[in-house]
């Protein structure tokens, strides 16, 4: 095998030799750590974000498309619920329903109406958080029972968040005709 | 053949050891090396510049609809949020015991030998969970044998309550004689005191339909006819 006629290299030629060589690794590295590096860096980085935007603006769509959807669906459950909120009127309950009571029967020709609050509290599903339950006692000194009855009904049927749990009646020894009478209801209204 | 001489051969084999200077041929290495190298790194810089080009077209039409999308999802949530609390409230609106029919029935269930004095009502706490309403009424009968007419009364409360409701019990707490007597069309009859107590459960599950029984299979017509 013929090896090619290489020239002796003089001791200051191969000293050049080494240092270039040293000199070539050396900006190998600093071309890999400090330009090619970065930019791979930065390239990927790139394409990553462009994925996580693209799949954002994918999934945009379907929101916008399923916000539009749930509007057409909850059409009839947002004006039910509107209507639900336009039965309390404005401010504490403690200040408008004893009022509205009173009123409520003493159009119904039963007098001397009272309701007393007996508290609230909140109710532990999270859908009704904005909703609170306020226990009253509505006391009817002396009702007719024929009036009592359909004035229940007629509170039953126009208040849809009031419900009765407990109802006491005892006749008037001195004027048995009458009725004292304690209803005790709940109702739900609206946290202002 | 003529006879070449080469009066400069000391000179031609320096320009040639020139040539084969390793050290000539090591910068050459490096330069087209780093030639190399320069030219990946525009390679990679112009890609690189590419794909931030787009990224940013991108990120600008993300901005472009953000706004809606996040209204979109804002709405979404209030609109569930609606739904949801509706469906509640009417499944609380429905499942309320009405207490003006129960009244009615009661009314037309005593009898006038019969007077309620005291009416005491309450849901039960477990109404939801298929719980029920109890009632307690007090009164008084009067008969020939009040104990009797009593009996009458919860009978007929049983009855009529038994149309309208589930799981209908009223059982007598109390029943006695009492001392006073009543006048019923020009008669002075004797009257018991009674306390009964009735419960019943408004809003009973339906009970399982019975599957019924698979048809029979027609009989071919050669069956008939033998």
């Amino acid at each position: 095998m013929n090896l090619p006629n290489f020239p002796k290299l003089s001791s200051d030629q191969i000293k050049k030799v080494a240092l270039s060589a040293m000199g070539f690794v050396f900006l190998l590295y600093v071309y890999f750590t400090f330009f090619l590096g970065p930019l791979e860096k930065s390239r990927n980085s790139a394409l990553t974000q462009i994925d996580e935007m693209q799949k954002k603006i994918s999934g945009s769509k379907g929101e916008i498309a399923k916000a539009a959807t749930l509007e057409r669906q909850a059409k009839d459950a947002t004006t039910r619920f509107n209507a639900l909120k336009t039965l309390t009127p404005d401010g504490a309950p403690i200040a408008w329903f004893p009022p509205r009571m009173k009123a409520f029967f003493s159009n119904q020709q039963i007098d001397k109406a009272s309701a007393r609050l007996e508290g609230n509290t909140s109710f532990k599903e999270s859908d009704l958080s904005s909703w609170a339950k306020y226990n009253w006692v509505i006391e009817l000194p002396q009702a007719d029972f024929v009036a009592l009855g359909k004035a229940i009904s007629d509170l039953e049927n126009q208040e849809p968040l009031l419900s009765i749990t407990k109802l006491s009646m005892h006749v008037l020894f001195n004027d048995p005709q009458y009725q004292q009478v304690s209803i005790s209801a709940t109702t739900v209204i609206e946290k202002q | 053949m003529a006879l070449q001489l080469n009066l400069l051969h000391e000179e031609i084999l320096q320009q040639r050891q020139r040539q084969r200077d390793p050290l000539k041929i090591g910068m050459i290495v490096l330069a087209g090396c780093g030639a190399i190298l320069f030219l990946y790194y525009a390679w990679n810089a112009y890609r690189t510049i590419e794909i931030k080009t787009r990224l940013g077209r991108i990120t600008a039409d993300w901005k472009k609809i953000e706004p809606e999308v996040i209204q979109a999802q804002k709405r979404s949530a209030e609109l569930t949020n609606v739904v949801n609390t509706t469906r509640v409230l009417d499944d609380d609106i429905d499942g309320r015991f009405f207490w003006a029919p129960l009244l009615e029935k009661l009314a037309r269930c005593v009898p006038p030998n019969a007077q309620l004095t005291s009416l005491e009502g309450h849901i039960l706490e477990d109404e939801k969970n298929g719980g029920g309403v109890s009632l307690t009424i007090e009164g008084v009968a009067a008969a020939r044998e009040p104990r009797s007419a009593a009996e009458d009364l919860r009978q007929m409360l049983l009855e009529q309550l038994g149309k309208a409701y589930h799981d209908v019990k009223a059982e007598f707490k109390a029943l006695e004689d009492v001392e006073t007597v009543a006048n019923i069309d020009g008669s002075n009859v004797p009257m018991s005191h009674y306390i009964l107590t009735i419960t019943f459960n408004p809003n009973a599950k339906p009970k399982p339909v019975a599957t019924p029984a698979p048809a029979r299979p027609k009989r071919q017509e050669s069956d008939e006819s033998s």
